[in-house]
């Protein structure tokens, strides 16, 4: 079974054997771990202005990058990072890590139409248009969920290329999500669940991931019905075992590693949390073993492995 | 119901024109800026700062709140110089250094503004000393540090060092918050107070300004 197949047992929440499938949404720290730049903290001004064998270079460093990540901790699925964005490089792309990899890793990309928390600056904005302006918003909306299901229209052609999205915008604080329940359920839970439901009936899964305090509105997220729920961020007060009693035979869930302790905890407190997530986790199937967040730029490599090495060890079904 | 009535419970519902109208109705009737300030615009606040802490109204509704209470502010402005009323306390405010999120630090600000705190804002990517300068040449009572990553929270012990060197640490209170920081962390690096949202900080920062 490759590592491809074993990441979508764990996403229909099939039994499988040996370890629980690992991934990172976003591992940034590759520069350390094998010496090259992350994609998104690559700059390309001038793709258009390079010759083709020269684009070829730089997909080919960035499939590489990604892939050997991959190698190096055992992941099973590969957040591909397209840069530049735009059909015909996610393509490229996508088909140089096949050709490179065949179908061992499972390749999603991000495919996320709904609004996420507004920044500092544009927040009250965005909010006054909430109250004032309901329809330009929602009109905004559907543009963006139609921009959304027009890329995969054309990703589903090139059968095999890619499995799935990464829906990663954020909606939660650590205290609460930003939209009450009732704004999340006119504004964003239409077109979460449209885009989802458009994404299945192409053939791709959806991960959905956002970080903080989901609790107030997951019932409406796992309403949209995602494959997966990415993150469940304990920093946002989220219990791994909880979510799992509530919703563990409706959604498959991934992550759950602190991501502060990771930082600033001892090395006691990691590798205890790494096995209260393996644990909770593991209970039953459908568990995809990640951090809180993302391997992120800043965070200590040595911690990463830590706790990469504990799932190695221990992360495997009995 | 009063006047003061009106606006706070206008302004809870983010009726930023009515509150407008309502405050410039309160001036022209002759009533003091200072009480249609404290009894209308921030009771309200108040009101909407607690239902956040208590998780009953969410971010939007605070922000909504917030822009129905400047328009008032707008009105009473030049009339609370001319009155000589002075600011609750005076603060300045900030991401530290390395940290470009803002949201946490803008709605600390808007709770603050809302309990009649002056906020100077130092934006996002605030150095240690620019926050401790600030204060000096501002007659800060408090600084306020905001940051949401892990690795730039530790900017946070610089900041209380600097004050430290600075000679004013005996002056100026340190408040800390953002999604990483705790109570134990601010302990360790010895600012003076933690807390966990943006009400409950405006309610500390008016404590420690009396």
């Amino acid at each position: 079974m490759t590592e491809r197949e074993r990441f979508i047992k764990a996403l229909k929440r099939e039994p499988i054997e040996g370890h629980c499938p690992t991934f990172e949404l976003v591992f940034f720290l590759t520069l350390e771990a094998i010496g090259k730049i992350h994609p998104s903290q690559q700059r390309f001004d001038q793709w258009n202005q390079m010759s083709k064998t020269e684009q070829k270079l730089h997909i080919d460093y960035i499939a590489d990058c990604h892939i050997e990540v991959a190698e190096k901790y055992y992941h099973s699925a590969i957040f591909v990072h397209p840069n530049p964005w735009g059909y015909e490089n996610i393509v490229r792309l996508l088909e140089t890590i096949r050709e490179k990899s065949g179908d061992k890793y499972f390749l999603m990309i991000h495919g996320d139409p709904t609004f996420e928390i507004p920044n500092g600056e544009n927040m009250m904005e965005f909010t006054e248009r909430m109250y004032e302006d309901e329809d330009g918003l929602k009109a905004e909306a559907q543009k963006r969920l139609d921009d959304r299901v027009n890329l995969a229209e054309k990703l589903a052609k090139h059968n095999g290329l890619l499995d799935g999205f990464a829906l990663c915008s954020d909606y939660c604080f650590n205290v609460n999500p930003f939209f009450s329940p009732s704004m999340f359920s006119e504004f964003i839970a239409p077109y979460l669940q449209k885009v989802i439901k458009d994404y299945r009936d192409m053939g791709f899964y959806s991960i959905k991931h956002t970080d903080g305090n989901i609790m107030p509105i997951i019932d409406q997220i796992v309403e949209c019905k995602p494959d997966a729920l990415h993150s469940l961020d304990p920093q946002g007060g989220v219990d791994l075992a909880e979510v799992k009693r509530l919703y563990g035979d409706r959604v498959a869930l991934c992550g759950n590693v602190n991501c502060g302790l990771l930082q600033t905890g001892t090395e006691e407190e990691v590798i205890a949390d790494v096995r209260r997530s393996l644990r909770d986790g593991m209970n039953g199937w459908g568990y995809v073993f990640c951090t809180s967040n993302c391997a992120y730029t800043g965070l200590p490599l040595e911690r990463y492995e830590l706790m990469n090495r504990i799932w190695y060890e221990e992360g495997i079904y009995k | 119901m009063s006047i003061y009535l009106e606006i706070s419970e206008n302004l809870q519902k983010g009726k930023a024109k009515i509150v407008k109208e309502l405050v410039q109705k309160a001036v022209d009737d002759g009533l003091p800026a200072a009480q249609i300030l404290n009894e209308g615009l921030i009771s309200g606040m108040t009101v909407i700062g607690e239902k956040f802490k208590n998780n009953e109204v969410y971010v939007p509704e605070v922000l909504i709140a917030a822009r129905a209470m400047n328009m008032g502010v707008q009105i009473l402005k030049p009339l609370l110089i001319e009155d000589g009323v002075q600011s609750t306390g005076k603060v300045c405010l900030g991401t530290v250094q390395g940290d470009m999120h803002d949201i946490g630090k803008n709605l600390v600000k808007m709770m603050m503004e809302g309990k009649g705190i002056e906020v100077v804002d130092l934006g996002t990517d605030v150095a240690p000393e620019t926050f401790v300068n600030t204060a000096i040449e501002q007659n800060c009572q408090i600084i306020c540090c905001s940051a949401l990553l892990t690795t730039t929270m530790e900017v946070m012990a610089d900041v209380v060092k600097c004050a430290e060197n600075a000679g004013i640490r005996d002056k100026v209170k340190i408040m800390v918050g953002g999604a990483p920081v705790t109570e134990d962390f601010c302990n360790k690096i010895g600012a003076d107070k933690y807390t966990s949202d943006a009400a409950s900080a405006a309610d500390v920062a008016v404590a420690l300004c009396r």
